[in-house]
């Protein structure tokens, strides 16, 4: 059934590659053609429903499972990326298209190379696309070219790393959020951002200035 | 002027911040920013073996936790190939459905407490608690069920269970009439719904809307019916859809859902055939105790699916089913090591939430908590 999805798709871009698994059709397009291939399958495919977008690192596929045996310790990083070959293309982006009126399903997969992580954005095609392009961003650090707001969507900003890549351990610890000038409300304005008081550090509050025996 | 609404707020059910900036009482512009509940369920899982990402799944959803395990268990089958009993497949069915009602209950009482009407929410819980006993008796927890196995589910009806239910669904239904008096035709609950909020069909495509708030707006599209899985084709129920897609829409829809889900519990009861709830290959299902504790080959299943876990044959699956906010799709990858190699989560509230802004933009600020409301989300879904 989605098979005439991959050959409508095959007849335009003719050297994309279809595959399927357990009745999952994937078409694997090159990442300049990524939009045409999404825009055509909007347009002449009714596929108007963007359910996901999902991304896959390759880094450990073949090799061992991530962070050793099921009994294994979990804390030391999973992959020592200097002494394993590279895995190219190593990342998968994967947009999960449906057509309600068809009831027809295909996968448009990406393929990136780890020195170049750039795929041309789909937000004009698909308003949902904002926030799953974020979330990939957020989690695989994969940038999303001209996308309007490309944030991180549930990390915060100041978050090291892209946790869902096969090299960040697990149970990494994160550096400490240092403190922001906030406006002071209460003490008026002052020098920092938005006319800011006294930074918090520097108040009652703050650490800095609290004598260690006031307490005792 | 700017009002900052949550992350610790009453009606933000759950951790999201909103950013409002309003002119007068006027919402002229919202950014939600989520991820206060982020618990890293696709790290997490990716370092647990198949079966042990199943109390995960729990959390996405904490109000319709079933419909997840169903969910994410069928990825599981989808890419190791099998299928589960015949049997199974109905107790699915039946405590998913009681779980969508246990749902929209959740909902509408919310919508209710939210707009004053205090009453609702007292006839939604009770009616919820009613359920939610069931569930617990037969799943040994309200909310964290971890109910469904590879093959199967973890128990079965236990004495006089179907009796209690039989006994407690007309009280569920009599509540839900009483809900449904209280505020369908409630002056001020029109007032207060009608017209706020509106989505037309194309712009919830779009957006990414599914479930309930998709069909508020027209769109027939239900999972259960587009793609019966389970023994959903042989189930009688129709998929209520709306016409205007607004916050009225979509309690009526979910009000309308609960009926036909308890018609679909009834015929579960009706049609449910004796037999295994659990397939017999111990390659992915434990064996029983008895083999576990008499037999060789028995010990050694047992001992290499608890080590090693399931082996599941690399593979790529997108997976789909109704959740009660929508559909709940998980994307799995194997590479066929005994632990999944990706997981992600398509959280139906997720895209929902992202068109927020969208709603409630030129509403009055009075206006946010039932649009936001109505549009049920649900922290653990969205922030994974």
């Amino acid at each position: 059934m989605s098979q005439a999805l991959v050959d409508l798709v095959r007849e335009r871009f003719p050297d994309a590659k279809g595959s399927s698994h357990r009745g999952d059709e994937v078409v694997t397009v090159r990442r300049e053609q990524v939009v045409d291939v999404v825009a055509l399958l909007r347009n002449q495919a009714e596929m108007k429903l963007l359910r996901q977008i999902a991304a896959v690192d390759l880094l450990t596929f073949a090799g061992e499972s991530t962070g050793g045996g099921a009994l294994a310790s979990i804390e030391v990083p999973a992959y020592a990326l200097e002494k394993k070959p590279r895995v190219e293309p190593r990342f998968q982006v994967a947009y999960n298209l449906y057509s309600i009126v068809r009831k027809q399903s295909l996968r448009v997969r990406v393929e990136l190379r780890s020195d170049d992580l750039k795929v041309p954005t789909i937000t004009p095609l698909y308003r949902t696309a904002d926030w799953w392009e974020r979330y990939v961003f957020d989690m695989f650090g994969i940038e999303f070219v001209g996308h309007p707001n490309l944030q991180r969507l549930l990390l915060y900003p100041e978050f090291v790393g892209y946790p869902l890549r096969k090299d960040y351990p697990v149970r990494k610890r994160q550096p400490l959020v240092p403190e922001l000038d906030f406006p002071d409300l209460v003490r008026g304005p002052g020098p920092g951002p938005g006319g800011a008081g006294v930074p918090m550090s520097q108040t009652h509050v703050g650490r800095q200035n609290v004598d260690p025996d006031a307490y005792d | 002027m700017t009002v900052n609404l949550g992350p610790s707020h009453p009606a933000m059910h759950g951790t999201v911040r909103l950013i409002v900036t309003l002119d007068g009482e006027t919402i002229v512009e919202a950014v939600p920013e989520i991820g206060f509940l982020h618990r890293g369920f696709s790290k997490s899982s990716e370092h647990s073996t198949w079966h042990q990402v199943l109390p995960y799944t729990d959390r996405l959803n904490y109000v319709s936790p079933i419909l997840n395990n169903v969910g994410y268990i069928m990825g599981v089958e989808k890419l190791l190939g099998i299928k589960d009993t015949e049997r199974s497949q109905y107790l699915r069915v039946l405590a998913g459905e009681i779980s969508r009602i246990t749902d929209h209950l959740t909902c509408i009482g919310a919508i209710g407490l939210e707009l004053g009407a205090f009453t609702v929410f007292l006839y939604a819980m009770e009616a919820r608690e009613l359920l939610w006993d069931r569930i617990s008796e037969l799943t040994g927890a309200r909310v964290t069920t971890s109910w469904t196995r590879v093959g199967g589910v973890a128990s079965d009806l236990p004495p006089g269970w179907e009796q209690k239910l039989r006994d407690c669904l007309p009280r569920v239904m009599e509540l839900t009439g009483e809900v449904d008096t209280l505020l369908t035709r409630n002056r001020i609950f029109i007032d207060r719904t009608r017209g706020i909020g509106v989505l037309s069909a194309e712009e919830a495509v779009d957006w990414g809307f599914t479930g309930p708030c998709l069909r508020a707006t027209g769109v027939n599209y239900d999972v259960r019916k587009a793609h019966p899985y389970l023994v959903y084709d042989r189930m009688d129920f129709e998929v209520p859809l709306g016409a205007s897609g607004d916050t009225y829409d979509r309690y009526i829809l979910r009000l309308e859902e609960i009926r036909q889900s308890h018609r679909i519990v009834l015929q579960c009861l009706e049609q449910m055939p004796p037999g295994p709830i659990l397939i017999d290959d111990w390659r992915y299902a434990l064996p029983p105790k008895k083999e576990v504790f008499g037999s060789i080959e028995g010990v050694m299943a047992h001992f290499k699916l608890i080590t090693e876990g399931i082996q599941v044959p690399p593979g790529e699956v997108y997976v789909y089913t109704e959740g009660a906010n929508g559909e709940l799709g998980f994307h799995l990858v194997s590479n066929g090591k005994g632990k999944p190699y990706a997981i992600q989560v398509r959280g139906p509230g997720l895209p929902i939430l992202s068109a927020l802004p969208r709603l409630i933009k030129g509403h009055a600020i009075a206006d946010l908590i039932p649009i936001f409301d109505s549009i049920n989300m649900i922290g653990g879904e969205v922030e994974q």
